[in-house]
């Protein structure tokens, strides 16, 4: 008997969501910017694709997950002026700089932050997608369903607006 | 140009894509270089934690198993359809289907208009009913008991009755459809009459009588309209107990008659006056009637 290439058997279930569930958090994360909320939204995302198991192939389950994420987000209205709260940078390699340097490496990381909590919500999510999950224009492009073309003109406006705060200041 | 050369550079960059000596032309320029700047500090950054055993227990307690959910998503579906078709049902009997019915008590009569202004007299104890929407298409009507009908010339013109049914194109005509009687008066035109398996044809100042689904009587009527119409019925050559039958729809009492041999009967009574009606009735026939409220009391002159 073939086994059938949906999603509805509980182990192929979990596998997808060992691959996909922390990159779909991580995505949703960038979008709103909130940890309990993105919790709320990828528990969203995997009982939907439960539920529509029988209509998902394996492979569809990532673009499934990321289109039902992205829908879900837009339909909550109320998500107002995010606050994006990064977790402790990564320990710097080098140890030996001088603590002059630490302090302005420091509030540059600050200020990085706080601009990027204050891009647009489609800038974000690219740019972070990009930055953080390394995620390649065209991976990107699919994933939000628009252009490469759209993608580097998130991107190229994300940068100006991000050096323009930071330098500004 | 030059602008444009480094954008696409830019974009190689953070694709991973460009190599060494195009990194160095970007950080030769003081605003790419602050991208560069900005792209790798931004790398170094971190979400927080995801956690993926705590999320997974809450999706799990919310999902259910898929062969047991689908039967009742299905009939969810099912229920939701067919309440779509009750509501269209309801909608399209309120829209499409709107049969209007229009009846008459004891003692009472109405008067009143088609919708393509024919006129209908309906007579005490009667029932009409008709599709006000389709009647444009089709000028059909279904009635118990006794109406007369003044039709306005056009299509094809039905009455149904349980005995029978009545077709004109346009004329007068009255309908009298009870019991086991079904009697139709032509006063203009001409009218065809179906009953069992027959059709027969009744020509101006005509009347037949059916009963019993069987033909009895063709005779002639002098009225241009039937006298009930004018508040008083008249009957020639009638069974009693079909007299005090009408009488009965008339007047709103409760006839009890004792002793008395069914004549026939013909003559009028008025509509409008009992004691006036009954007098009517009883003197042709050596009859006495006595009145108790409601109570009728008929029975045989004594002989003097």
């Amino acid at each position: 008997m073939k086994i059938p290439n949906n999603v509805c058997e509980e182990k192929t279930f979990s596998q997808i969501y060992n691959d996909y569930g922390e990159t779909i958090w991580n995505f949703l994360y960038f979008k709103c910017g909130d940890s309990a909320q993105a919790d709320d939204l990828v528990q969203d995302a995997f009982i939907k694709l439960w539920q529509n198991c029988k209509k998902v192939t394996r492979e569809k389950a990532k673009s499934f997950l990321y289109t039902v994420s992205n829908n879900m987000f837009l339909n909550q209205v109320a998500h107002h002026k995010v606050v994006l709260q990064y977790a402790q940078l990564q320990p710097q390699k080098v140890d030996t700089q001088s603590p002059q340097y630490l302090l302005e490496e420091k509030q540059y990381h600050q200020r990085l932050q706080n601009a990027i909590a204050n891009l647009t919500e489609p800038q974000r999510t690219a740019f972070l997608l990009n930055r953080i999950e390394g995620k390649k224009y065209a991976e990107i492009a699919e994933i939000l369903e628009i252009s490469v073309k759209a993608v580097e003109k998130r991107m190229s406006h994300a940068l100006a607006s991000l050096r323009k705060e930071i330098e500004e200041i | 140009m030059e602008k444009m050369d480094k954008e696409h550079l830019l974009h190689k960059y953070l694709n991973g894509t460009a190599t060494p000596e195009e990194i160095i032309t970007l950080e030769a320029d003081p605003t790419y270089s602050s991208y560069i700047k900005i792209a790798n500090t931004a790398e170094s950054f971190e979400t927080p934690m995801f956690r993926e055993e705590d999320n997974f227990n809450a999706i799990a307690s919310k999902l259910v198993d898929p062969s047991k959910v689908r039967p009742i998503r299905s009939l969810k579906v099912i229920y939701r359809v067919a309440a779509a078709v009750v509501i269209l049902f309801v909608g399209y009997l309120f829209i499409s289907d709107s049969e209007t019915t229009i009846s008459t008590q004891i003692a009472e009569k109405k008067e009143f208009m088609l919708p393509d202004a024919s006129q209908v007299h309906l007579n005490s104890q009667s029932q009409i009913s008709f599709d006000g929407n389709k009647w444009n298409q089709k000028r059909s009507l279904k009635l118990e008991g006794e109406a007369f009908f003044k039709v306005h010339k056009g299509k094809l013109f039905s009455v149904k009755t349980s005995q029978g049914f009545v077709q004109v194109l346009g004329t007068r005509f009255n309908v009298f459809s009870r019991d086991s009687l079904f009697s139709i008066k032509c006063y203009e035109g001409l009218v065809s009459v179906s009953y069992s398996d027959t059709t027969v044809q009744v020509p101006a100042g005509t009347m037949i009588e059916i009963r019993n689904q069987n033909r009895i009587e063709k005779s002639k009527i002098a009225t241009a309209s039937p006298n009930w119409i004018a508040n008083e019925s008249t009957f020639q050559n009638v069974s009693l107990s079909l007299v005090l039958e009408e009488l009965k729809r008339q007047y709103p009492i409760n006839l009890i008659s004792q002793n008395i041999v069914d004549k026939n009967f013909t003559g009028s009574f008025t509509h409008k006056d009992l004691n006036v009606a009954l007098r009517s009735i009883c003197d042709p026939l050596q009859l006495e009637f006595t009145i108790q409220g409601e109570d009728v009391r008929l029975y045989a002159k004594k002989n003097n």
